[in-house]
């Protein structure tokens, strides 16, 4: 039964993704019912799981010796994120309807999409380390397609293949590690690796430690691997809020979480962790403030918020790390879909260009600043509590002085939000065009996320009972909500917190007055505005890459003879090297 | 000293030395295939002589087979080549097909 559950749960987005296929852009409506009825139909399956989520391998395919069985595991942390990615893909999938609506090569679009849920789940059920690879890529590859899907923009191919690139970086990190378990284990059953952590030299175990790390930095777009998400902004806006802020991009915070147990006691690894992560949240932070592009600054604080989790997740808060994921996923989804009908309503991307937006789309204005209000950390939205768990796990586990970049950050996160709000919404009006507010479809989809952004702290309790009662090797202690909400009230952490993200308000509403503190700060917003060379350095080992492959190109003489004589040379090499027992 | 093995060898050794050679110096395409087939026949025969020496006869002789099937289709593909290579450029000399590498 539950291995039906979570088989269909994968199974039925790829399932979606086929027929849809199959249907042919002829019938651009019988795609757009296809699309919703299968991802509906996986989301629903994704919820169901989550009452069905054990410390059971459940599903185990033989496929005979080499890399033991393909095996998929329902534990805690797997059914809850396989749910995330399923429903928020689904109401990705709705919101398409209205937003992909008269769009030619709709069946590109949503096979792509399902495939990337189908995918989602999987990379978070299986418990073997390659077939987690296998998934890994799978998504990686719809990540890219679905960024490049306006192929005749040469922008967005370049952030495709961007995107590509840095996260495969990342797949590299994966493989080792992976293989470096297998070698010495024998195996590359996540749990076997979890358990027998303590068994493995500590160097083989530092190396799968930090290519973890690296892997989990290059998928969550993490220092230094951050400049390939606002470069993903070019795809689709659905699948920005999809693939981009919910889902792909919570799969390194999801591999740290899952790994944490065994990499904790690497000399050194934790600290990396957190300084990768609070690096993140205050360099993507500051280059939010500056940007002038809706999806950019979006996906900036995607980083940020990122940042945050890697650094529970390094201070040892695993729970406050996946709570504060679950909270993200939500309202960065609401923000990212709203963002989504302000720009097919306005059609443009420049913030510049908005302002006074409100009065002509009250619904999505309302359902906007919701999202903000959490992102920023305003209490008793989703935002508030999972933020100020993850600053209490960071002020027991971590040194002060990263709380306090934290802190400052959060500070920075409302400066930065109410800017881009009021940007958006309120103001001047720039566009003289009459704009629409959103249409049914749009709603439906939005709806729902604003109700979780207002309502979904509530399952914090269930939450971290589910994680206590299933993971068998993480250590995490089980609260009630009430000792959950009494725990974040009394922290001095939460009202400093609240202090800093007040400040970051009054500088946003008093922003006239501090204009000579604008001046001081300008040279800070022309290099994050640069995004902090970090452009320029990717260029430069791209140019570097380039240069050396066109020097060994002269290897190549293109004369037959030649290529046989290396060849049978590079025999005669490897046999003396055999022959002398190496 | 004429043990059969050791002929066997000296023959695939033999075959072998020819077909690269023959591989290295001739300039023309088909020639170049033909040293690759001859190289091929010095494999087969190790493949047959390494079963009878391990005992495998038959795992080997399977293997030969097998990879008699595999250097069929090389040696139609490359033919194949040859023949639409002497129809688009008018020659078969490989230094002059260097044009190919980019």
């Amino acid at each position: 039964m539950t291995a039906g559950i979570l088989l269909l749960t994968i199974l039925l987005p790829w399932a979606g993704a086929l027929f849809v296929w199959l249907v042919g852009n002829d019938h651009p409506r019988l795609q757009h019912s296809l699309a919703v009825g299968f991802s509906v139909a996986g989301g629903v399956a994704g919820l169901v799981l989550l009452g069905f989520a054990s410390r059971d391998e459940l599903v185990v395919l033989s496929i005979g010796g080499a890399f033991g069985n393909f095996t998929f595991r329902p534990d805690g942390l797997g059914v809850f994120l396989a749910a995330i990615a399923t429903v928020i893909g689904s109401l990705a999938v709705i919101f398409s309807v209205d937003y992909m609506h008269n769009e030619a090569q709709l069946g590109r679009y949503y096979s792509l999409v399902l495939f990337f849920i189908g995918s989602m789940s999987g990379l978070v059920l299986t418990g073997n380390l390659f077939l987690m690879f296998a998934f890994w890529e799978m998504t990686a590859l719809c990540s890219y397609a679905l960024i490049s899907f306006y192929n005749d923009d040469p922008k967005a191919v370049a952030g495709g293949i961007k995107a590509l690139i840095m996260t495969q970086v990342g797949g590299i990190g994966l493989l080792i590690g992976a293989i470096l378990s297998y070698s010495y284990l024998g195996t590359v059953e996540v749990n076997v690796l979890l358990e027998k952590a303590g068994a493995l030299p500590s160097n083989v175990l530092g190396i799968i430690a930090f290519g973890f790390l690296v892997a989990a930095a290059a998928k969550s777009a993490q220092f230094p691997f951050q400049t390939w998400l606002p470069d993903a902004m070019e795809a689709p806006t659905p699948v920005s809020a999809l693939i981009h802020a919910a889902t792909m991009v919570n799969a390194g915070v999801y591999l740290l979480a899952r790994f944490y147990p065994a990499f904790a006691g690497v000399p050194g690894w934790r600290e990396a962790v957190m300084v990768v992560g609070m690096l993140s949240a205050l360099l993507a932070g500051l280059m939010a403030l500056v940007a002038t592009d809706l999806k950019r600054v979006l996906a900036y604080s995607t980083v940020s918020q990122l940042g945050y989790m890697v650094y529970a997740v390094g201070a040892g808060g695993v729970f406050a790390s996946q709570f504060h994921l679950f909270s993200h996923a939500i309202f960065k989804a609401l923000l990212f879909l709203g963002a989504g009908a302000v720009i097919h309503a306005a059609g443009t991307r420049d913030m510049r260009e908005m302002g006074g937006l409100g009065k002509q789309m009250p619904f999505v204005r309302t359902v906007f600043v919701i999202g903000a209000l959490a992102l920023a950390g305003i209490p008793v939205l989703n935002g508030f509590w999972s933020k100020e768990l993850v600053l209490e796990a960071g002020l027991q586990g971590g040194a002060t002085w990263m709380f306090g970049v934290m802190l400052f950050t959060a500070g920075l996160t409302a400066l930065y939000t109410f800017r881009c709000v009021w940007m958006v919404f309120y103001g001047e009006a720039h566009s003289h065009s009459h704009v629409h507010d959103a249409g049914p479809a749009m709603k439906t989809a939005l709806a729902p996320l604003a109700a979780g952004t207002l309502l979904s702290w509530l399952l914090a309790g269930n939450f971290a009972h589910l994680l206590e009662k299933t993971l068998p090797y993480h250590e995490i202690h089980a609260l009630t909500l009430v000792e959950i909400l009494e725990e974040v009230i009394l922290a001095p952490a939460t009202w400093i917190a609240l202090g800093v993200v007040g400040l970051g308000i009054l500088f946003w509403v008093f922003r006239d007055a501090l204009r000579l503190w604008q001046e001081v700060f300008a040279g800070i917003g022309q290099i994050a505005r640069q995004s902090f060379g970090f452009e320029w350095l990717n260029q430069a080992i791209v140019r570097t890459t380039m240069q050396v492959a066109e020097d060994l190109r002269n290897l190549q003489t293109g004369v037959l003879n030649w290529n046989v004589l290396a060849i049978a040379l590079t025999l005669l090499v490897v046999v003396v090297i055999l022959s002398l027992g190496a | 000293m004429f043990y059969l093995p050791n002929i066997v060898l000296v023959v695939v050794l033999a075959l072998l030395g020819i077909g690269i050679y023959c591989i290295l110096i001739s300039r023309n395409l088909i020639k170049v295939v033909v040293g690759l087939q001859i190289a091929v026949k010095g494999a087969f025969l190790a493949l047959v002589l390494a079963g009878k020496l391990a005992s495998q006869i038959d795992v080997g002789q399977s293997i030969a087979l097998t990879v008699i099937v595999a250097d069929t289709i090389v040696a139609v593909v490359a033919l194949a080549l040859a023949v639409q290579i002497r129809r688009k450029f008018g020659t078969l000399d490989v230094h002059a097909l260097m044009s190919l590498r980019r």
